[in-house]
């Protein structure tokens, strides 16, 4: 029978196509809404993740204490065996140190005396070794306002509005001030490279970003960082496993009663973001929830238009002497065919758009004034196994529930009156 | 101008106690005048000028450094320090003109004139600020100084004087002083807020006689609001009246 | 025309269930949107007024030396407060701080701070200056529930609070925290302290000085004056706007989803009409009705629903925003991150003006995707329709 089902929606286009093409664009919104809302929700968490938290974070124990201050004295030492250690141990995450530090950056004049001199707020990150992802992850190239991004030992990218305040054009060399893990004072100079906005301005006042090398000449911390963040290959947050992974470093830990000793901390244990992380879950769970219910209607309406387009055919197969019921069983028969098909068609196309979306973004830069780096300039998808079944919930068993209704006017067919039916 | 009764007699009273008690003081210490105590410290411990190599040893939160330098000093305003090691340190000078004062790093190969926030950085990581480094006036000059009593200090028998300033610029409202009475080399200083709260505090120690002069050897410096054990600096060896060249309080010097 | 509304009427509540459903997936589109923008309007709303009761009044006079990012430049900015002020002054329409570089030293640790000296008796800000109105042993102060945290000091603690003042003399006295707040606006916590303006005046012997002058109206006429700049409201509150055009942005691709799904409804809906009911068409016309006519007939009937939708969404949506607005919508951001203003509870904002735009986008849409299946009857031959024939 299911061969003879199957032979009639190919052969009736009237009574598939449309009814899965609706399915398929209901289930293809779903998913795609699903994967969009994720991401548009994780964004927040993931961009705290790559500018501050990590998704891990390793520090030690006193400067986790005084993170605030940016406390370079305690930073992290013999931070290379650290960082093997932890891409031995958790490959599923990419290890970086970074270095946060202060200090003036001074602008020489022709006589090399000072011209211009303002307080910075640095960054030093891995920028060139050859596997170093740093750069992408803090959307550096795209913010580049003039010049362009570090190549080279010894250059620095200032922000924007800062070099324009100093008077400093890539190319030019300046001097940085800063102090040293150990309290002296320190001079570097770096050649600016480029500019760069970061949409907020506190930082755009005062930063300068620089290679971590050479932050660590600068400031005399020979292998050492004040941080070491990790992110997950996935390039999303994943809690459960963070927290187990904190757990394994931190243990053997636990007896250490050293204040220089390296903790492990996860994104949700850092600062509020535990919170934000829990509230955005349930946020992006109601909002998806509201858009099923919203489509489950739509394609339940799409199931009793379906029956009703077929009116006059089951008349027809009624007064022909069919059974009421296998009439009815067939029509449910047909739905769930046509449910698992919508749905089949609608999950490819929406994860085809979704995964577009999270390779290329939606462009929103034409609504700001340039892009910046503290503000993504797309915004995009994220891709969870949720997607691939989340568009059959509604797609099938709306697309069932609303031919089940539908289908209840069989019943109320009288007959009699079919004959007249037919006739007109 | 009119002065009533009331406060004319608190007045009197108020001199009688300055007189009685000074005048006791004069005849149980036989006590000489505090400006005198300096004069006779400028008299020890200053010269026409003065090569010296020191070691100053930073005791960190985390570890202790040891930095040792160069120094030539003429009169109380110029002053070029040049660092010897560590490493990193080696080959940075500083050169002090009056009121002024420029670092010179050799891996920047640049000069930059320390002024207005930065003099408040410390000096490597020390306890010290430029600023401490950089008052050059005569104590005699700026503070008005009084003998407030004697005290044993670390074995030796020493005046203390209570020095106030008297012109409004200068860091410390308040300092005291332990001077050797026998030798005239102060071995402790306390530095004050206007309020009175202790701001820092050096104790000198290891006095040796040098070239007829008594001269502390090591200084240990403290910030008092801060945890710590302060800057330890130690002269390691030191030469009076040398034949110091001009050209060495130059800024061209800095970059030789 | 009133014929159509009143057919449109009358065979939307003829088809029951299925009027129903594309009416509710529609009024969910209307809520939606209303609640959700609704947030964004009450952020913009919520983040600007809370800068304004705690950090910017109805706009500023800064000292020319002043910048917020440079704490460096403190030591030069401050001056005598302009004469013309001084009325506003006395009748407390206008507040000002003195800063000035200090350092604090909790349980020996050191950390730089500036101490802002703020008149006790001020209400322009939310601030709990009356605190600083205690008499105690110490200089009484108050601080940011951040610092608080952050320093780990707690009410009644002393700590030693050192600076210079004007002539470069330092001085150090105990401070005692009388009160700690806390009032999402990061900018007014962040190492900071509080302390009687008359006091910190006379510590750094700055007579008669400020640094900022906060005034509460934000419309009267600013004269420029010597020596300051004027911060209109407008410009210290442009970093709020910015970031709500990020997230209207972000919230826009929802909406659209949501419509569409609505409209792919509707779109169904119409073709299915227009499918079963040729007869009807077939009678329109041959009782004289223009095609255009009968076409508006059916696009009258569609865009019916989303005035259903609006009836429906009021019925339910009134008060689940109005609940809304009520309790607000609790987040535990860490504004800091940010650094802008940003409150745990946000209470969303409606304005007739969001409302009437949502309820106007949505029937002109809906209005159009009606019109799209329709425009087949003015193709339909009426002879063929009248009999029923399929077309």
């Amino acid at each position: 029978m299911i061969r003879f089902l199957l032979k009639g929606l190919f052969h009736d286009r009237s009574r598939s196509r449309l009814p899965i093409i609706v399915v398929a664009i209901g289930v293809m919104l779903a998913v795609f809404m699903n994967a969009y809302i994720t991401g548009f929700m994780g964004d927040t968490i993931e961009m705290n993740a790559r500018f501050t938290h990590g998704h891990l974070k390793v520090m030690t124990r006193a400067y986790a204490e005084n993170e605030g201050q940016v406390p370079n004295d305690l930073a992290l030492t013999e931070v290379s065996a650290l960082k093997e250690e932890l891409s031995g141990r958790f490959p599923e995450l990419d290890w970086a140190a970074r270095i946060q530090f202060g200090g003036l950056v001074d602008v020489p004049d022709e006589f090399g005396e000072t011209r211009s001199q303002g307080p910075a707020a640095g960054m030093g990150i891995d920028l060139l070794s050859p596997d170093s992802r740093e750069a992408g992850r803090l959307n550096i190239q795209k913010s580049i306002v003039r010049g362009r991004i570090v190549q080279n030992a010894g250059e620095a990218l200032l922000a924007e509005q800062f070099s324009r305040k100093l008077g400093v054009d890539p190319g030019d060399e300046v001097t940085l001030i800063g102090s040293t893990m150990h309290g002296s004072m320190s001079m570097y100079n770096f050649r600016v490279a480029g500019t760069v906005s970061f949409g907020v301005e506190a930082l755009d006042r005062g930063t300068i970003i620089v290679d971590i090398e050479d932050a660590r000449n600068a400031l005399d911390m020979y292998d050492a960082a004040g941080e070491l963040i990790g992110l997950f290959e996935t390039g999303f947050y994943d809690d459960e496993r963070a927290l187990e992974i904190a757990r394994a470093f931190n243990t053997p830990f636990e007896e250490d009663k050293d204040e220089y000793a390296p903790v492990m901390k996860t994104l949700t244990q850092q600062g509020s973001m535990g919170q934000l992380v829990k509230m955005l879950d349930v946020w992006g769970i109601y909002i998806i929830a509201i858009f099923i219910v919203a489509m489950a209607l739509v394609l339940w309406n799409a199931g009793l238009l379906g029956g009703l387009r077929r009116y006059g055919e089951f008349g027809v197969r009624l007064a022909m002497g069919e059974e009421k019921n296998h009439l009815y069983r067939t029509l449910i028969y047909e739905s769930i065919f046509i449910g698992i098909a919508g749905a089949f068609i609608g999950t490819a196309i929406g994860l085809f758009f979704a995964a577009l979306v999270q390779k290329y973004g939606i462009n929103i830069s034409g609504l700001m004034e340039g892009s910046a780096m503290m503000y993504p300039s797309a915004i995009r998808t994220r891709i969870t196994t949720t997607d691939y079944y989340i568009g059959f919930i509604p797609g099938l068993f709306a697309t069932i529930i609303g031919t089940m209704l539908a289908g209840i006017g069989i019943y109320r067919r009288k007959t009699s009156q079919l004959f007249k039916e037919l006739e007109a | 101008m009119m002065i009533n009764l009331p406060e004319m007699k608190t007045i009197t009273k108020k001199i009688i106690i300055i007189i009685l008690f000074s005048s006791f003081a004069w005849f149980t210490y036989g006590q000489p005048d505090a400006n005198g105590i300096l004069h006779q410290i400028d008299e020890n411990l200053s010269s026409e000028n003065r090569i010296f190599e020191s070691s100053m040893t930073i005791h960190g939160r985390r570890a202790s450094r040891t930095i040792t330098s160069r120094s030539y000093v003429e009169g109380d305003k110029k002053s070029f320090t040049e660092y010897l090691s560590p490493p990193r340190e080696q080959g940075t000078k500083m050169l002090k003109l009056e009121n002024q004062l420029w670092i010179y790093s050799p891996s920047t190969d640049r000069t930059i004139q320390i002024s207005g926030h930065m003099l408040r950085q410390s000096v490597m990581g020390s306890d010290l600020s430029y600023e401490d480094m950089m008052d050059d006036r005569k104590l005699t000059e700026t503070y008005n100084a009084v003998v407030s009593g004697s005290e044993e200090f670390d074995g030796r028998t020493t005046w203390i004087l209570e020095l106030t300033a008297r012109v409004d610029d200068v860091a410390y409202a308040t300092r005291k002083l332990w001077v050797d009475k026998e030798r005239f080399v102060p071995l402790k200083e306390e530095l004050f807020a206007k309020s009175g709260q202790l701001l820092k505090r050096s104790v000198l120690s290891d006095v040796v006689q040098i070239e007829g002069r008594w001269f502390p050897k090591t200084i240990v410096y403290k910030d008092m609001l801060k945890q710590g054990d302060g800057t330890e600096f130690k002269v390691t060896d030191i030469k009076f009246n040398q034949d110091i060249p001009d050209y060495i309080f130059t800024k061209a010097s800095l970059k030789m | 025309m009133k014929t159509a509304f009143k057919l449109a009427y009358r065979n939307l509540i003829g088809a029951g269930l299925r009027t129903w459903l594309n009416v509710i997936v529609l009024s969910f589109s209307f809520v939606v949107i209303i609640w959700l923008k609704g947030i964004l309007m009450g952020w913009d709303y919520q983040a600007k007024s809370d800068m304004t009761n705690w950090e910017i009044g109805g706009g500023q006079y800064w000292h020319e030396s002043y910048d917020p990012y440079d704490p460096f430049t403190l030591a030069e900015s401050h001056s005598i407060i302009p004469q013309q002020f001084s009325d506003e002054i006395e009748q407390g329409d206008m507040v000002p701080v003195l800063m000035v570089q200090g350092t604090i030293y909790p349980q020996g640790r050191m950390q730089s701070i500036t101490i802002k000296g703020i008149d006790p008796d001020q209400d322009l800000f939310l601030l709990p200056t009356h605190q600083l109105d205690t008499a105690t042993d110490a200089v009484p102060a108050i601080i940011g529930a951040a610092m608080a945290e952050s320093l780990q000091l707690d009410r009644s603690d002393h700590v030693t609070l050192r600076w210079r003042d004007a002539r470069g003399t330092f001085d150090a006295t105990d401070i005692v925290i009388t009160d700690i707040f806390s009032s999402n606006v990061p900018s007014v916590e962040a190492a900071q302290v509080y302390i009687p303006l008359a006091i910190l005046r006379e510590m750094t012997m700055m007579q008669g000085e400020a640094t900022l002058l906060t005034f509460r109206d934000p419309e009267a006429e600013r004269p420029a004056v010597q020596g300051w700049v004027h911060k209109p409201k407008e410009v210290l509150t442009a970093s709020v706007d910015r970031m709500i055009k990020t997230k209207t942005a972000g919230q826009s691709v929802f909406y659209t989803i949501l419509l569409l799904l609505a409209m792919l409804a509707i779109f169904d809906t119409q073709v299915l009409s227009i499918f079963r009911r040729q007869k009807e068409i077939g009678t329109y016309i041959a009782l004289g009705y223009t095609r255009r006519e009968v076409v508006g007939l059916f696009t009258v009937e569609g865009a019916m629903h989303s005035i259903f939708a609006a009836v429906v969404g009021a019925l339910y949506g009134l008060p689940f925003l109005a609940w809304q607005a009520e309790v607000g919508w609790t987040i535990p951001m860490d504004a800091g991150d940010f650094g802008m203003a940003m409150a745990q509870t946000l209470y969303p904002v409606y304005s007739a003006g969001l409302v009437i735009s949502t309820v106007l986008i949505v029937v002109v849409i809906t209005t159009v995707v009606s019109y799209w299946p329709s425009r087949k009857i003015a193709k339909m031959n009426p002879t063929e329709a009248l009999r029923g024939r399929i077309q």
